[in-house]
């Protein structure tokens, strides 16, 4: 039973008897599952059922009377009588028979949202309103559930600067391409601007890299194997960027394609580290060969020294034999060979050291080891004859060929050397030669040794021997063993020290038969 | 007598362009050459008592020059030497000019340089070996001297007068004039002058 406010008094009266129409008008009310509100006029609440009483925390003898405002926040609270007069005065609806999404107030003052509909009754001579009012707290919960889950993933994706797309294989239109892909691949967000396989191919993909792409894709569609690409593209501002892409196929249980689905991963700021940290291991690699060369300077000059003087030598006996009253063709003959013989030694040595220091782009290709050695022979005894050190070469023969850049071989070996010559220069003379020796090794790998008989290795010094800037020499870098490792690990070998077998120290490096695929 | 051996020039040098090109210059002027590719090999050959001279190249992988001179300053070789250096070598020809090298010569040279120098070496070697020779002429006549005719030598050659020589002896004055002119004859001495010179050519370096 219901306690009832006198409208006009504002005061509770003792509950009328009701009729048999009331009474089942109010069972009505109650059974809804929404609340129901009946304001008069004025805003005066008549009806309250008991949703309206769970969803607001009313009792009925609370509510009943006062005015419908009290539900409602600011500023509906202080408007709400404005929006009753102006409906009374013009007849315009505002809301009557269109429902909103609105905010209302529980007993206590928590506010929540709600789906209101409203609805006039015509009973009377003045008007009475009808509202339903349905709680929407779950559902916007769920839905700012759902936007702030959107938000963090389109964040991540900024962050990764990675994007997605889902693509059913008919039409090649993706049905799901994300925010970031758009901004990727520089397509304006909206229908209509998703970009179709072939046309990604044709006009995004670097023309470079466009055949690879396809013949992936087809791999792909074949079920042969996921994608997972590396490749470039060029956007309609002509813009370079490298992607990671990588892509699967769905089937269904009968095998048939459903859908792929795909990430594409701008990958432009780390190549471009990439880029800058090769570039700057080939300037220091580059500098390293310098200041060997450096180091070497006086031996260089006096291997060029070597056929010069011979050349000019030759000359004057030529000269000589011709001057005799009966000249020595022969002579003069086997003179001028040997003068055009060690003109070109002169060249090669030229052409090698030219090489050898040459600032160039690390080039990896099929390297003959033997030919290797051989182009490194004459700068190698240069430095060993410098300081009255034999140098022995002993080189299997057939050795395999390994894939791998010259010019930084050499270098590694050339290093090698010279430390071996640095470390003997104190070695009595019977000591002093080194032996570089190349060899297959247990497990297939080409591995080259340098062996010298000097003082050995100090135990500190072998803890820090690879470590950058150490060193044990007064001229040295301390850069030759760090960058001869690291030029080694590139090319997929390993560069250790063993003790030698009397005296002196042992220096090996391997190097894969197979084309060695790392990371440079 | 030491029999007359036509001095040769040996070259020492590792690189076989050098070597050769030596090899063919000297032999264009007509002076005998031998060609080593290595210190060792040259000791190994003992040339170094030979009329000549050595063409030495400073820098070798293995013995170098350097250490091919030590060795021969050691078996006490007189083979004048002359070293070839490269550019740079400076502190290396001092050192082995130290060392007793007649010269040094830089490379590329001159021939004319080359060949004045070796002739140089060469005119040492000669005068060396005349000398020497002349020293062992010398000893040999010494060793001919009975031990008599030496005590008169010595005394002799110490500026004394054969009175005193028969008194320090005593001997007779007569025997001491004896003694005295088979000095003379053995030593082959044309004058008191000569002899005094030719016992302190053998005899001075030794004490």
């Amino acid at each position: 039973m219901m306690a009832r406010k006198n409208p006009t008094t504002g005061r509770v009266t003792a509950p009328r008897p009701l009729s048999q129409s009331e009474r089942e008008f109010r069972a009505l009310l109650d059974a809804a599952v929404d609340a129901i509100i009946v304001i008069d006029h004025s805003g005066t609440i008549e009806e309250f059922n008991f949703s309206a009483q769970r969803m607001f925390g009313y009792t009925a003898e609370e509510i009943v009377g006062r005015n419908v405002r009290d539900l409602m926040p600011e500023p509906y609270h202080s408007e709400h009588d404005g929006y009753l007069q102006r409906y009374r005065s013009t007849g315009e609806p505002r809301i009557i028979g269109i429902g909103r999404e609105v905010q209302a107030v529980r007993k206590g003052g928590s506010p929540f949202p709600c789906d209101l509909a409203v609805g006039q009754l015509r009973s009377g001579t003045s008007p009475r309103f009808v509202g339903f009012i349905r709680d929407i707290t779950r559902r916007k919960e769920a839905e700012e559930q759902l936007r702030r889950s959107e938000a963090e993933l389109r964040l991540a994706q900024e962050l990764a600067n990675l994007g997605n797309y889902v693509m059913h294989p008919q039409g090649g239109v993706p049905d799901y391409f994300s925010s970031q892909l758009h901004r990727i691949l520089g397509v304006p967000e909206g229908a209509g601007q998703r970009v179709s396989r072939p046309d990604f191919l044709s006009r995004w993909v670097h023309p470079a890299d466009r055949e690879r792409v396809a013949a992936a894709f087809e791999r792909m569609d074949q079920g042969l194997t996921p994608l997972d690409i590396e490749y470039r593209v060029v956007l309609s501002d002509g813009t370079l960027k490298h992607l990671h892409h990588i892509a699967q196929a769905v089937h269904d249980a009968d095998g048939r394609l459903l859908k792929h689905v795909g990430t594409i991963h701008d990958v432009t700021d780390r190549r471009h580290a990439q880029d800058e940290a090769r570039q700057l291991q080939d300037r220091l690699t580059h500098f390293a060969r310098l200041s060997t060369m450096g180091e070497m300077a006086a031996g260089l000059a006096h291997e060029i020294n070597q056929p010069l003087s011979a050349i000019a030598t030759y000359a004057q006996a030529c000269q000589r034999f011709l001057r005799l009253p009966e000249p020595e063709i022969d002579e003069v003959m086997a003179a001028l060979d040997q003068i055009n013989a060690q003109a070109l030694r002169a060249g090669e040595v030229i052409r090698r050291l030219r090489n050898f220091v040459k600032n160039r782009e690390v080039k990896r290709e099929p390297v003959d080891c033997g030919r290797m050695l051989e182009d490194l022979r004459t700068l190698a005894e240069t430095d060993a004859r410098l300081h009255s050190v034999r140098l022995r070469i002993e080189a299997e023969d057939d050795l395999p060929t390994v894939y791998a850049d010259p010019i930084q071989l050499q270098q590694v070996v050339l290093n090698l050397v010279r430390n071996a010559i640095d470390a003997m220069i104190e070695a009595p003379e019977e000591r002093r030669e080194v032996v570089l020796q190349t060899r297959r090794s247990a497990d297939g790998e080409v591995e080259i040794t340098v062996a010298d008989r000097g003082s050995g290795l100090a135990p500190e010094a072998t803890e820090h021997l690879f470590n950058p800037f150490f060193t044990t020499k007064a001229g040295g870098t301390g850069l030759g063993l760090a960058i001869s490792r690291s030029i080694v690990r590139a090319h997929g070998g390993r560069l250790w020290h063993t003790p030698n077998d009397e005296c002196g120290a042992r220096f090996h490096f391997t190097l894969p038969v197979s084309p060695a695929v790392t990371g440079e | 007598m030491i029999k007359e051996v036509k001095p040769t020039v040996f070259v020492v040098d590792d690189d076989a362009a050098v070597r050769d090109s030596l090899r063919m210059l000297l032999k264009s002027v007509g002076l005998p050459v031998e060609v080593f590719e290595s210190a060792q090999e040259f000791l190994d050959a003992d040339r170094d008592d030979r009329p000549g001279c050595l063409v030495l190249d400073i820098r070798m992988p293995g013995m170098s020059g350097l250490e091919l001179q030590v060795k021969l300053n050691e078996r006490h070789s007189i083979l004048p030497i002359i070293f070839i250096t490269g550019h740079g070598d400076v502190p290396m020809a001092v050192e082995a000019m130290q060392a007793g090298a007649v010269d040094f010569i830089q490379k590329p040279f001159r021939d004319q340089d080359l060949l004045d120098r070796i002739n140089q070496a060469l005119d040492k070697d000669a005068g060396s070996r005349r000398m020497l020779a002349e020293r062992n002429m010398i000893r040999k006549r010494l060793e001919s001297l009975t031990p008599r005719e030496r005590e008169v030598l010595d005394l002799v050659v110490a500026g004394k007068a054969n009175k005193v020589i028969a008194g320090d002896l005593n001997l007779s004055q007569r025997t001491v004039e004896i003694h005295r002119a088979r000095v003379m004859e053995k030593m082959e001495a044309h004058s008191l002058a000569h002899l005094v010179r030719m016992v302190l050519e053998v005899e001075r370096p030794e004490e």
